[in-house]
């Protein structure tokens, strides 16, 4: 278990610069997960802490030494990677051993932890095999049970389940957390599903071009954003945002429409030109924002219903059955206290009583 | 419910074989007539005795009898055999040992690692008659480029191929000097087929360069590395040009270069200074080196392809 400090960090490919000053600050013991849409540098930051890229500039340290310079065999860091880069030539104990062979571990102590680590993770029946001879949560386990028998510092996952389905990914999400919660060890883990950084992840950091948009803990981005682009790639669906500028009465849309003022809203909210409200805050009610419903897509637990408010379209998640179809006028009603403005750099403009 | 079934695949497997073997004969008879039919000439001159280049008789396995056990053709057989064995190894040693190395430095893409990859290859291009005759000037005992080097550290003039001890050796590093950009680039294609993911996966586990070759490369290039040693196999028991072009078909000083190929070619066709021609000897040499490359060649395939499929 190790806190893991990254400090100006940037990368250049000759160049080309993809990380632009990075710093995030790792506790001992959290589960930091890393999104961003797909180029933004994911991978590069994930593999230089691993020692596979070499740091351009900044510094990381592990427990406060810095690492940059570590040869990364002496960095005590295990990876698990997207394909599982099992060795195909090796059973399944001796992928799992072939670390502690090199480190001159005894074959007992070897065994032991083998056994452990199978056991965890339900690989206790298939140490024989070979990579080929797994399905692919399987060689994801084994994947998993050759970086935990190395009892690491840290665990780096690069998008460890994209290659699984649907239900496979939604278990192993579970697993993976279950095993942090066992291990305590330290995980920084890369992926683009934001469901499953709000799922697993102790904190986020949501990165965008080389750098970091915000970092903090999942509900913290979910309800405070601190800009345009947090707010919109955290969550599902996404948050509604629509462009104008505040009035006395509250905010004005492009076209015109009127939406009501933030509760809390004063005069500081006059530098707003954007305005959020998440799908599951807006309401169907007697009164609000006049529109007319699109699309009613009913999942069973909740409906989604798409409506046009003007030249607006807005998306609304609700919890309770409603009788509502296409062509409908409804009366959208946002939660007043939910309500999100960004200036026109895109930043979050927070009010005093906030 | 099976109709369709039964109609496509039961209806006419008569006829279905008569359309394949029509499809299959130009390719047979092309083959038959180019590659089996005077393969199996060959082998049937084997059995007869010669006046010049006329069979005068047929006399059963007698070539054969003489080149492995009458002296002195017996002697001649087995120094030669003996080198193709030496030449077989060395090259093994230090011909794809150097190209497994030197493709492990091209995967690693250093600096300049692309013009490195031409250098290496480029004198595979070129005829083994010209390298052969390149390397004879280079090591001409007073003009030569190698010795007029050495004098420049103090060491004296070496006959490089007048010596018996070192004219094997010298050959030998002429066929390397031509040949290594071959095994180099089928091990480099190898390699670049072994995923990146398991190499950082494995530098990530604490495996240096020494173990990353032994262990994770090594096992997962058994592809190329079958390729390579049957090609290597093949290449020193059929070896010719280069020991003609710089030691002569005598395998000159004394048949310390003499291969079988050489003694081969002196007697089927004879030589002006042995004097010996005897085109029956010469088909039984053949034929036995045909059986010695076939043959092994079709046991290593069997054995090393084995090694591949625990992969
Ligand atoms: N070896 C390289 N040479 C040049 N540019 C590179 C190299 N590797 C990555 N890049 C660039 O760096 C940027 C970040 O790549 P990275 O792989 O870190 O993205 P990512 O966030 O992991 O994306 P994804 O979600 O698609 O995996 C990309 O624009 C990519 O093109
Ligand atoms: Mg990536």
């Amino acid at each position: 278990m190790s806190a893991v400090t990254i400090s100006g960090v940037e990368k250049a490919y000759g160049k080309a610069q993809v990380i632009h000053g990075v710093s995030v600050d790792i506790a001992s013991g959290e589960f930091v997960i890393l999104v961003g849409p797909s180029g933004c540098g994911k991978s590069t930051l994930l593999r230089m802490i691993a020692g596979l890229e070499d740091i351009s500039a900044g510094e990381i340290a592990l427990d406060g030494k810095v690492i940059n310079d570590v040869a990364l065999k002496s960095r005590d860091i295990a990876m698990v990677f997207q394909n599982y880069a099992l060795y195909p030539h090796m059973s399944v104990r001796d992928n799992m051993a072939f670390a502690l062979t090199l480190k001159k571990t005894d074959r007992a102590e070897i065994d032991a932890k083998i056994a452990r680590a199978a056991t965890i993770l339900g690989l206790q029946d298939l140490l024989e095999r070979y990579p080929r001879q797994l399905s692919g949560g399987q060689r994801q386990r084994v994947a998993m049970g050759r970086a935990i028998v190395r009892d690491p510092k840290v665990f780096l996952f690069d998008e460890p389940l994209s290659n699984l389905d649907a239900k496979l990914r939604v278990q192993m999400r579970s697993e993976i957390k279950a095993l942090h919660q066992r291990l305590g060890t330290t995980i920084v883990y890369v992926t683009h599903d934001q469901v499953e950084a709000m799922t697993m992840a102790d904190k986020i950091v949501v990165m965008n071009g080389g750098v970091v948009e915000q970092f903090g803990a999942p509900l913290d981005l979910y309800d405070q954003p601190a800009n345009l682009f947090v707010a919109q790639f955290i969550g599902s669906p996404a948050m509604n945002i629509l462009q104008g500028h505040a009035t006395s009465g509250g905010f004005a849309a492009q076209d015109g429409t009127l939406f009501p003022p933030r509760q809390t809203g004063r005069a500081d909210v006059q530098s707003a030109v954007s305005y959020g409200i998440r799908p599951e805050h807006l309401r169907i009610s007697d009164s609000g924002v006049q529109a007319v419903v699109e699309v009613v897509e009913p999942t069973g637990s909740e409906t989604l219903v798409i409506a046009k408010a003007g030249g607006n379209t807005l998306s609304a998640l609700l919890r309770e059955r409603v009788q509502i179809v296409p062509g409908q006028p409804v009366f959208l009603a946002p939660d007043l206290t939910q309500i999100h403005l960004f200036d026109t750099r895109g930043q979050r403009v927070t009010s005093r009583l906030q | 419910m099976n109709n369709g079934r039964r109609h496509t695949k039961k209806a006419f497997p008569w006829r279905r074989s008569l359309w394949i073997a029509s499809l299959l004969a130009p390719a047979l008879v092309v083959m038959v007539l180019l590659v089996l039919w005077p393969l199996l000439s060959a082998f049937r001159l084997a059995f007869y005795e010669f006046n010049g280049l006329q069979p005068t008789g047929f006399i059963g396995f007698e070539n054969f009898r003489k080149v492995l056990f009458e002296q002195p053709y017996s002697g001649w057989t087995y120094n030669a055999l003996k080198h193709n064995i030496i030449a077989f190894v060395a090259l093994m040693v230090f011909e794809n040992g150097t190209a497994f190395l030197l493709a492990y430095a091209l995967l690693k893409a250093l600096p300049g690692h692309r013009i490195h990859q031409v250098i290496v290859f480029l004198p595979v291009v070129l005829s083994a008659v010209i390298v052969g005759f390149l390397w004879k000037l280079f090591l001409h005992p007073l003009f030569g480029l190698v010795n007029q080097t050495l004098a420049l550290v103090g060491i004296g003039a070496i006959p490089w191929l007048g010596n018996e001890h070192t004219a094997l050796g010298s050959v030998l590093f002429a066929n390397v000097w031509h040949w290594l950009g071959f095994p180099t680039l089928v091990l480099l294609a190898g390699m670049q087929r072994v995923s990146k993911e398991v190499i950082e996966a494995a530098r990530l586990d604490g495996a240096g360069d020494y173990v990353l070759m032994t262990k994770i490369i090594w096992p997962l290039i058994a592809p190329s590395v079958t390729i390579v040693t049957i090609l290597t196999f093949i290449g020193s028991f059929n070896w010719f040009e280069i020991p003609y072009v710089m030691a002569g078909l005598t395998g000159s000083p004394g048949g310390a270069t003499d291969v079988l190929g050489l003694y081969f070619y002196r007697t089927a066709f004879g030589s002006t200074t042995t004097g010996i021609q005897d085109f029956g000897q010469g088909s039984a040499l053949a034929v036995m080196m045909f059986i010695i490359v076939a043959g092994v060649t079709a046991i290593a395939l069997r054995y090393l392809r084995r090694r591949e499929i625990e992969l």
